[in-house]
């Protein structure tokens, strides 16, 4: 296929505004309340699997949001030109940060359901979490969690701010701007998304521990990422936002990113699950056996098959991955995978047969309602594609 | 000495005069032209009409025989021809066997597809003569081999000339 080469900035058509229409506001809205009503329910039935199934969405939503904070800062510090067309996507998706923040206040309502540690009598008759409650406790597990909550925030407003700003003056540097906040923010982020996830999910079983935690749950964060970034792309793109500046080649690069990060969870989550295995000690092995024995062998099988072997071979032609239909079709496989990630990590402590219900849906569906209406919201604010910024001609140029 | 013409070489001073010349051969349907830049120039294998690169399908060929070849070697070796007790571990431990089968398929697809690439460049060729020695450095080259269907001597000259070729070989 060939494409218009733009010589000059000026040339690139203005881009329609994004919108949704009426109908899917108010279909995602329905979701939402459904979302509500189920968490309700479930509360009055069985508050602990409610609370199970708050923080796995929690964190679920929470990482994608999350996926494009790091993914601007990525491609600011790496100067690429390939994303700018699409940059709009990950900037967007920062938006929904806001909202987590309410949902984790709300997720502090249900400490005591979630976490063992927050319960003085057991901790007081344990002696490992007596040892660990200076760092273990509810008021430091607050004050972590609102402090990166702080620097996620405010980093993800500075940088879209002034790409925000650019759109107007056209002012180069404000790109080189955006450089010097992405680039300590990337050490930074990765230190308190590594807090984050040892306090979250780790925490659930307080004597077990495992160093590259972090990085097991970073690298599903970056794979559903690129996931939800190849929907909103290939949404926008059909409505018309995104359709003169992003083409096949774009999809490639998303799905390359997709396809290495598929290999790269695959990669961590192998680690950590040989050295516990192979190592065997009393300590450590408790977690792993939970999550691979029994009734939760299947589900420890479907994510090694769903999350790596089928699509690492259904992304490893070129063709898939410039292929739109195609593309979108693993994209979606790919976050159901990452829920059933989430889910594998969470759930073996309600008990030792995987439950599937009504809750699990309601709540995962009144998440989805909320992100989706978040993201597309600030998406028809503001411009779909950053039209003045200077590495966007390269951008829309992109070819192999 | 008349030697048999092999086929007709045009030195272009830039891309885009080369690019114009390719397009010509694109219309006449030849099939075996080659062109030879100091660096890769977007598209133009596409107007040559060449196909994409069988070295991908060694690679995920002798991958898979790496992967499935080093699993099953272990699994013999460990398992079958000489159990051996490692760990209290039981014999058939695919856990164990994962690293060195993901070293066997990286190592037998690497060297395959280093392999692959001079079979199908076919290289090392100690035998053709350099057609310029400029296309090493400032000058891009496009090669016509006689054999092509519809060749003629004359049109060839004539298109790269039009072109903008500003030399015009003959290859004997």
């Amino acid at each position: 296929m060939e494409h218009k080469h733009y010589t000059n900035i000026n040339q690139i058509p203005k881009p329609p505004a994004f919108t949704m229409s009426r109908g899917l506001h108010f279909i995602y809205l329905g979701l939402v309340i459904i979302g509500i009503e189920a968490f309700l329910i479930a509360l009055r039935s069985d508050p602990d699997r409610a609370w199970h199934n708050f923080l796995l969405n929690y964190f679920y939503w929470l990482c994608l949001s999350l996926s494009g904070l790091f993914f601007v800062a990525l491609q600011y510090v790496t100067g690429s030109m390939w994303s700018t067309p699409l940059r709009r996507v990950p900037e967007a998706l920062i938006g929904y940060l806001p909202v987590a923040f309410v949902l984790l206040l709300i997720l502090f309502l249900g400490k005591h359901h979630l976490y063992e540690w927050t319960h003085l009598d057991e901790v007081l008759h344990d002696p490992i979490l007596i040892k660990k409650s200076a760092y273990l406790n509810f008021s430091f597990f607050a004050a972590r969690n609102f402090f990166s909550f702080l620097v996620w925030g405010l980093v993800g407003f500075w940088l879209v701010k002034n790409s925000l700003k650019q759109d107007r003056n056209g002012d180069v540097k404000l790109t080189k701007l955006n450089k010097k906040i992405s680039a300590p923010f990337l050490v930074v982020f990765g230190i308190t998304f590594t807090v984050m996830c040892f306090d979250l999910l780790m925490s659930l079983e307080p004597h077990w521990y495992s160093t590259i935690f972090g990085i097991y749950c970073f690298a599903g964060l970056f794979y559903s990422g690129m996931a939800i970034t190849i929907l909103f792309v290939v949404a926008m793109k059909k409505q018309g936002a995104l359709a003169d500046v992003v083409n096949e080649n774009h999809l490639h690069d998303l799905g390359k990113f997709m396809f290495a990060f598929c290999v790269f969870w695959a990669y961590i989550a192998f680690s950590q699950y040989m050295l516990i295995w192979y190592a065997n000690l009393p300590e450590e092995i408790g977690y792993m056996i939970r999550r691979t024995e029994g009734a939760w062998t299947p589900v420890a099988l479907a994510l090694l098959f769903g999350k790596f072997v089928i699509p690492f071979f259904l992304l490893l032609s070129r063709d898939a991955k410039r292929n739109e239909k195609f593309l979108v079709a693993v994209a979606v496989w790919v976050l159901v995978f990452q829920w059933l990630d989430c889910y594998w990590m969470i759930f073996p402590l309600l008990g030792e047969k995987p439950v599937f219900g009504w809750q699990e849906i309601g709540i995962f569906l009144g998440f989805l309602g909320l992100f989706v209406l978040t993201v597309t919201l600030v998406l028809q604010k503001i411009p779909p594609v950053p039209m003045k910024d200077p590495r966007l001609l390269e951008g829309v140029n992109h070819h192999q | 000495m008349a030697h048999k013409l092999l086929g007709i070489v045009g030195i272009f001073k830039d891309p885009y005069h080369l690019l114009r010349a390719a397009k010509e051969v694109q219309t006449r349907k030849f099939e075996h032209c080659d062109a030879f830049t100091p660096y890769p120039i977007h598209g133009l294998d596409k107007i040559l009409g060449h196909k994409r690169s069988k070295v991908p399908w060694v690679t995920l060929a002798f991958g898979l025989m790496g992967c499935f070849g080093g699993l099953g070697l272990q699994i013999w070796v460990s398992a079958i021809t000489w159990p051996l007790n490692i760990g209290g571990k039981p014999y058939l431990s695919i856990p164990a066997f994962i690293p060195i089968t993901f070293e066997c398929t990286v190592l037998l697809g690497g060297l395959a597809t280093a392999a692959a690439l001079l079979f199908f460049c076919k290289l090392p060729n100690y035998h053709t003569n350099l057609l310029d020695k400029e296309i090493t450095n400032n000058a891009f080259a496009l090669y016509i081999p006689a054999k092509e269907n519809g060749f003629n001597e004359n049109d060839v000259k004539s298109f790269m000339q039009k072109a903008g070729a500003y030399e015009i070989k003959m290859v004997e």
